[in-house]
């Protein structure tokens, strides 16, 4: 049975509507990112599902309650906000000692207890007497995220609790974050622009554009079979390229766009002419940036090859460049949506 | 080589050397303010720590030294303590309400409702009045025959019958009673500071981040949970910042007691800053008025000090 359930859930602010009609159901335990460019609505969804958003209709079930018209502290939910928003006059302690303590009912050495739990399974038993200031980033995100534990919500909600984090220190936090949901089996809303995050982390992805969800899937899914260009171009960095072919358009991503040498096997290749108008060193890798001959429009096309691969591309060229047949997708070029089955 | 020479000759006249020059255009700037202090407040401050050592007076302004015996005499005289007894209680009761409805008051005009803008202007008006207005406006409503307030009372069955709950008599005369008459004084000095207060209290609430009381909203917390373990405490700085003006001002005035008991009855109202008046001023006695005026001068600056470190202590951010 799905923890949460989301029906036809919009929210108009004046006379712009953020949230359009998103439909969405998630599992017990499961890990379901929500991935959108800023301004998409995906904030918002989860400021719906936390209840600091009244929807301007649809409803929203937790646990097979509907909660929609209920406030934030009658939901079973608990929430990290981006600012990681620690109280700043308490101490570590009495910041995550602060849920039980509103809950009531609870005695001291309960809460001594579980804030000892808390701390010790996020490993900052030694920061309790701190106050958030004295805290690194990594640290305050620990402490937020013990302070959402020791409620024991059904769902955490976390939005965008990376991003406030220096690039180094981003990778370990989410491997940290998702071996940390895997050994609680929260079930987790995680909200992100950062495809990376989303990718890496998600068991799920909700695609969200524009107040409305484009794609729900597994990384692989949504990343191979994307359902329109949105998806196929904000997945991937850089995003899938496109080329136009009459109604169609043909979309293959940057590492399946390689030299025809490396590609191998001719019979099973979709060939271009590349006219290479710029190479780009990134270290690891290389992008090639160019336009591919007999397009019907000019679109930039990027291939991204390994730097050590030993042909040499040089601005100003045309080199064949090939795509495995399977790999490419095609696209109506007109409303931008996979086409179905995809013809060979 | 010219060129360089007149691009010299031009920036050294024109506007925009003077622009970058910080070095000279700071102290200009600052000039007026350090005079303005000098005159109005430095040199006033040194005359009255002067007088109040030696024996001037309006018919003898020979300055000699005498010590502290000014503030030893004036110690023994009955309005003098009745003034000092009066200033502290006067300030201390104000301050007290002065806190407590300006939380209130900040809490309510920093939710959103109709009209907010007007209320926010109404709240502003009596800090907008001058002092001696606004307390000439409150000696008519609490006249002794002809009081508003007294008619309502009236008008309500309250007052000026046989059994009304205020008494058989038709006025309450305010300023003739001693502790209406105190009473009046510290309710016009909540009405006068309230409003500043409340604003102080009002922008620190707003400065508080969003994210913090939506999360106390998600941890469970309830109103008055989240007023007095979040708000509260993150407006503590800037509280104790509205509460030394409020004081400092409150303490410092003598408008509203000169203007509606003139001390009276008797001198059971009196307060340090207006029995400094009548003894220096009218009374003749530099010296003594000098002393008077001067004797909180230490309470103040401690308190200042102390307030200043409290608020710097509490801050967080």
């Amino acid at each position: 049975m799905s923890v949460i359930e989301i029906t036809g859930l919009s929210k108009d602010f004046d006379a712009v509507r953020a949230v359009n009609g998103v439909d969405l159901a998630i599992q017990e335990g499961e890990l379901l990112v929500v991935l959108g460019p800023s301004g998409c609505g995906k904030t918002t969804l989860m400021r719906m599902i936390a209840g600091l958003e009244k929807p301007t209709s649809g409803t929203v079930s937790i646990g097979g309650l509907n909660v929609t018209a209920l406030p934030p502290r009658a939901r079973p939910i608990a929430m990290v906000f981006q600012s990681y928003a620690l109280y700043p006059h308490m101490t570590v302690f009495n910041n995550i000692a602060f849920p039980l303590r509103a809950r009531g009912k609870m005695s001291k050495t309960d809460i001594r207890d579980k804030v000892r739990w808390a701390a010790s399974t996020l490993g900052i038993e030694a920061l309790l007497e701190r106050k958030p200031r004295q805290l690194s980033g990594g640290e305050r995100q620990r402490v937020a995220l013990g302070r959402a534990l020791v409620k024991e919500p059904k769902v955490l909600l976390l939005d965008e609790p990376l991003s406030n984090l220096d690039a180094k220190l981003r990778a370990s936090a989410r491997d940290e974050l998702q071996s940390f949901q895997r050994r609680l089996g929260i079930t987790t809303i995680f909200v992100t622009h950062d495809q990376i995050e989303a990718l890496g982390m998600g068991d799920r992805i909700v695609v969200m554009s524009q107040g409305k969800v484009m794609q729900i899937g597994t990384p692989q899914e949504v990343y191979h079979n994307s359902v329109n260009t949105f998806v196929a171009s904000f997945l991937g960095s850089p995003g899938m390229n496109f080329v136009r072919r009459g109604h169609y358009l043909l979309g293959f991503r940057p590492e399946q766009f390689v030299p025809q040498e490396i590609a191998g096997s001719k019979d099973n290749l979709q060939l271009f002419n590349f006219d290479v108008t710029r190479v780009e060193y990134l270290g690891a890798e290389q992008q090639v940036y160019g336009v591919v001959e007999g397009s019907s429009d000019e679109r930039k096309v990027i291939s991204s090859l390994s730097s050590e691969t030993h042909i040499k591309l040089e601005t100003g060229n045309t080199y064949v460049f090939g795509v495995q047949k399977q790999q490419l997708r095609y696209f109506d070029y007109e409303t931008g949506l996979s086409i179905d089955p995809q013809p060979l | 080589m010219n060129a360089t020479v007149t691009a010299k000759k031009q920036w050294t006249k024109g506007f925009r050397f003077w622009s970058d020059r910080e070095d000279l255009l700071g102290p200009l700037f600052l000039l007026p303010a350090v005079v303005y202090i000098i005159a109005l407040v430095g040199i006033p401050f040194v005359i009255a720590l002067a007088y109040s050592v030696t024996d001037v007076t309006v018919g003898n302004t020979s300055l000699d030294f005498v010590g502290l015996q000014n503030f030893q005499a004036i110690l023994k005289t009955p309005q003098f303590k009745q003034g000092l007894g009066n200033s502290i209680m006067f300030t201390l009761v104000s301050q007290v309400i002065i806190i407590v409805l300006a939380n209130i008051l900040a809490i309510i005009l920093s939710a959103d409702f109709r009209g907010k803008w007007f209320a926010r202007f109404l709240i502003m008006l009596p800090w907008a009045t001058p002092i001696t207005l606004g307390t000439i406006g409150w000696l008519w409503l609490l006249d002794s025959k002809f009081s508003p307030i007294d008619w309502v009372f009236r008008y309500l069955h309250l007052l000026g019958e046989p059994g009304a709950l205020l008494g058989a008599q038709k006025n309450l005369f305010y300023l003739a009673r001693l502790e209406l008459a105190r009473a009046s004084i510290i309710m016009i000095y909540v009405w006068r500071m309230l409003p500043l207060a409340a604003v102080i209290l009002m922008a620190g609430l707003t400065s508080i981040p969003q994210d913090l009381l939506d999360q106390a909203d998600v941890d469970g917390a309830s109103f008055w949970r989240t007023l007095f373990q979040i708000k509260l405490p993150l407006i503590l700085p800037i509280m104790s910042i509205a509460l030394l003006f409020s004081l400092i001002f409150t303490v410092g005035d003598m408008a509203v007691v000169y203007t509606l008991t003139r001390g009276g009855p008797v001198y059971y109202t009196q307060i340090l800053p207006t029995w400094a008046f009548y003894k220096g001023i009218e009374s003749g006695a530099l010296a003594e008025g000098a002393a008077t005026a001067l004797f909180l001068f230490p309470v103040l600056l401690a308190v200042a000090i102390l307030v200043l470190r409290f608020s710097r202590r509490t801050e967080v951010t």
